[in-house]
């Protein structure tokens, strides 16, 4: 049932796409989830959220970059290098990180220094504040209207708001649908693995955006659930992932992903747009405001309570705080949240970790073992207690 | 971290150290030289910062500006954590005592031969990633300890900038809950669009500085302070001509005296008062150069197109001195005034900052201004390639500097610079610079030990043939 989300997910390109581009669709990159989808959805173009999964080298990336950066981008880089990326017609560059914003110059200048075919015609560096206020608000709402105006110059394009409105109630609708996806695995007990559902929400950001809401829609018509009853109820906390492995490394036989906050997954809340505000405000006002990125500085407090819900909500036994090396935005909040979690009586595992191909799955296999381990003590001593 | 280390505040030491330091040379020469045999990890660096006519008065400033940290609450003062690349002037005008990290932990590390090693794994202890900035790291383990002086407040405004600068700030704010505010920065600088957010997130900030300190913003205070700051920057740019003769008429540490002082005192007079004897020394020298006698065994030039390499007695500025390259100027000791050489001179007067003080909103916006033009804020802010940014201010300071070689060195925890420091490299090389990138840590020698930097270095420069 999962099959056909697990081959888009886990693949760079896939068919949908390919038959999409040849009925002449554009498809454009983007590199953060602070990129409101629903423009480039009203423009008839496919959003397509850069993964930098399957390298096998990083030869031009380690190149480019020097030996102090975060392995997804560099992956991502590799990707682009190896012409993997051919099928984008742009790529939008968010100041996410610093690792993640330098790969504007090195897309670039690898295109000029290993004379590589590698930079997308439309190539766009979209600018996010790190903070919620009137003035930032409305920095993003003439960002995105740049955004548009670039764009559809680039192409061609004709904009409507009232297109843009359409496809903000339909990524609406699509949220309502992974909404209901995401309460399957926070039921209790879950009623799918963290995987498969992981596998569907990076399925969701790699192909057209129609096809797949009524895969999914045909997905939760059909799915009757499946039994993790005697699994230790896991969330996720930590440095983007789009790599299902490692969910899977996580799970193993023993575990079950029910909540995270991962960039590439739904994150705590899916939070709607506004569809009676003015629609670029909206946008703003939602990606502003939604993500659960500790790039929003001073926003500490607000998404450990968010954390907190959840981990009520999902009824969560313990939170792996994962960062990748080099990631020390998510570094460095784990080690706030393993503080004050820890504090509240909930069991935290903090992992730093390489991205990419699993260099270190027998080490990170082992120190989840473990960790399960302290779980199912706790469980057997809160039963006689 | 060890018990020893937790006796006394390490600010307080600090400030005595620097204190006593500042004195050494108020006696004779012979109780200078006795004195120096009893401070033996301390009287290299204070010989090297001494061969400056300022160099005392330098001792001073830093003993001054850790006096007002250390005595800040007993004056009824409120402290505020801030980050180098912040403008303290604001601090001063709403007086308020600047807490910064950054050279906090140079301080240390000039004097301690063990550096900040203790508190840098400190952080690591509290929470924080090992592969953060250890300039912050330095002096912020301390802080997470509770062995300095207690911290009101957190300013920082590198969020679009330095994201692990802006991170270590905001995990000590959310460590100690305490109040925190960021100044963003958008990825360029010549638009009117970013003009209005940088006026507006500022007001914002002088929102938060009132509601946390009590003060209101004086009007004529603020004024006073940009007026010296205006003073200071005619010293900067007077001194910037000096800087470009050849052979170096002013010690290889004018340079680190011009943006240290800079970072500590921003439109106070004391700052005033070194960058006038750093003049000073500059015209003699330069009227001796152009009478023929000045002489100086300068036989190369480098730009450093970052920043300085802190650790223990000031070992960078020795090796240069040993080796004889002249030194004038890095990224940090430039501030970007409208009459600055640089700016004058490739006409970039859009880019940079002016003064005015005639009315509040005036003030504000220059102040504004002049915050987002603070070194590495303007660089570095966005891709290196862009107008007005990292690559076009390296070469436009290594050519009038009449540098011979470009060098970079910073931090493993720099994920910005390091993300694209080997295209820099690249391109600095096509126009003509040598570039050699170290691989140590500024402010930890745990990292690459100093030996092996400076055989790195040193052996770059023979291949290179530029010693």
């Amino acid at each position: 049932m999962f099959e056909e989300f697990y081959t888009i997910a886990q693949s760079i390109n896939n068919e949908y796409i390919v038959k999409a581009k040849e009925h002449g669709a554009l498809c454009i990159g983007y590199t953060c989830s602070y990129f409101p989808e629903e423009i480039l959805h009203a423009l008839g173009i496919i959003p397509y959220r850069v993964k930098g999964l399957n390298v096998s080298s990083l030869s031009v990336a380690d190149a480019a970059f020097g030996p102090f950066i975060c392995s997804h981008p560099k992956c991502l880089l590799q990707h682009f290098a190896d012409g993997d990326y051919s099928f984008l017609d742009g790529i939008i560059v968010t100041p996410g990180c610093d690792s993640m914003r330098r790969i504007d110059e090195c897309i670039r200048k690898t295109a000029v220094n290993f004379n590589l075919p590698v930079v997308p015609p439309f190539f766009f560096h979209y600018t996010v504040p790190h903070k919620i206020t009137e003035y930032s608000v409305k920095w993003l709402v003439d960002e995105l209207q740049r955004f548009i105006d670039s764009v559809t110059k680039h192409f061609s394009l004709l904009f409507s708001y009232e297109k843009l409105k359409e496809s903000i109630a339909f990524y609406n609708r699509m949220r309502k649908r992974l909404e209901e996806l995401n309460a399957l695995r926070m039921h209790y007990p879950a009623r799918i693995a963290g995987a498969d559902a992981f596998a569907v929400f990076v399925a969701g950001l790699s192909m057209p955006r129609d096809r797949f809401y009524s895969m999914l829609e045909s997905l939760l018509s059909k799915y009757n659930g499946a039994d993790f009853e005697n699994r230790r109820r896991l969330m996720l906390i930590g440095s983007a992932n789009d790599d299902i492995d490692f969910i899977k490394t996580i799970e193993s036989q023993t575990a079950v992903v029910v909540a995270d906050t991962l960039c590439y997954g739904p994150r705590l809340d899916i939070d709607y747009v506004d569809e009676e505000d003015e629609p670029l405000h909206a946008l703003a006002l939602r990606y502003l405001n939604h993500s659960h990125c500790p790039r929003m500085y001073g926003g500490y407090k607000q998404r450990l309570e968010k954390v907190v819900g959840a981990i009520h909500k999902a009824q969560v036994e313990g939170v792996v705080l994962q960062n990748i090396r080099f990631c020390d935005l998510h570094g460095a909040e784990n080690g706030l949240l393993e503080r004050d979690l820890e504090k509240m009586g909930i069991p935290c595992l903090r992992l730093e970790r390489e991205y990419g191909p699993m260099a270190d799955y027998e080490r990170m296999r082992m120190r989840i073992d473990a960790f399960i381990e302290r779980l199912d003590v706790r469980r057997i001593v809160n039963t006689r207690s | 971290m060890r018990q020893a280390l937790k006796q006394y505040n390490f600010d307080w030491m600090l400030w005595r150290t620097y204190e006593a330091g500042s004195r050494l040379l108020s006696g004779t020469k012979r109780e200078y030289d006795i004195a120096l045999r009893y401070i033996p990890y301390f009287r290299d660096p204070v010989k090297e910062v001494f061969k400056a006519k300022a160099g005392q008065l330098f001792l001073q400033m830093t003993a001054t500006y850790l006096d007002n940290i250390v005595n800040a609450h007993h004056r009824g003062k409120k402290t505020c954590m801030t980050t180098f690349c912040f403008s303290p002037a604001i601090l001063y005008a709403l007086d308020i005592v600047p807490v910064t990290l950054e050279l906090l932990t140079v301080m240390m590390t000039f004097l301690y031969k063990r550096g900040t090693g203790e508190f840098l794994d400190y952080c690591n202890e509290a929470g924080f990633t090992e592969t953060s900035c250890s300039s912050q790291r330095g002096s912020m383990g301390a802080l997470l300890a509770d062995i300095g002086t207690p911290i009101d407040m957190v300013v920082t405004d590198s969020p679009g900038v330095c994201d692990t600068n802006a991170n270590a700030f905001a995990f000590f704010a959310a460590y100690k809950d305490i109040p925190f505010f960021q100044l963003n920065m958008p990825p360029w600088l010549v638009e009117e669009r970013v003009t209005q957010y940088h006026v507006q997130d500022y007001k914002a900030l002088i929102a938060f500085l009132e509601e946390h300190s009590g003060k209101r913003l004086d009007n004529d205070r603020l004024r006073e302070i940009l007026r010296e700051l205006q003073k200071q920057d005619e010293l900067i740019n007077e001194l910037e001509q000096y800087l470009c003769y050849k052979p170096l008429p002013l010690p290889v540490t004018t340079c680190l005296f011009i943006y240290a002082g800079r970072f500590m005192f921003a439109g106070m007079p004391i700052y005033t008062r070194l960058l006038e004897m750093l003049v000073n020394e500059g015209r003699e020298n330069v009227k001796l150069h152009q009478q023929g006698i000045y002489t100086s065994k300068e036989k190369s030039r480098g730009f450093f197109c970052y920043i300085d390499h802190y650790t223990h007695s000031l070992r960078l500025w020795q090796m240069l001195e040993e080796l004889n390259i002249g030194y004038s100027g890095n990224i940090l000791s430039h501030f970007w005034d409208d009459s600055n050489p640089p700016v004058v001179h490739n006409n970039w007067k859009e880019a940079a900052y002016s003064i005015k003080t005639q009315t509040l909103e005036d003030m504000l916006t220059s102040i504004a201004a002049i915050n987002s033009r603070m070194p590495m804020i303007k660089s570095i802010r966005g891709p290196y390639d862009s107008p007005y940014m990292w690559l076009q201010d390296t070469l436009a300071l290594a050519s009038m500097y009449k540098s011979d070689f470009i060098v970079y060195n910073g931090t493993p925890g720099c994920r910005n610079t390091w993300g694209m420091v080997k295209l820099l490299a690249q391109d600095t090389e096509k126009a003509g610079f040598p570039t050699h990138i170290m691989y140590a840590d500024a402010f930890d020698d745990r990292v690459q030990s100093w030996d092996a930097t400076r055989d790195r270095f040193e052996e770059f420069l023979r291949i290179r043939r530029l010693i």
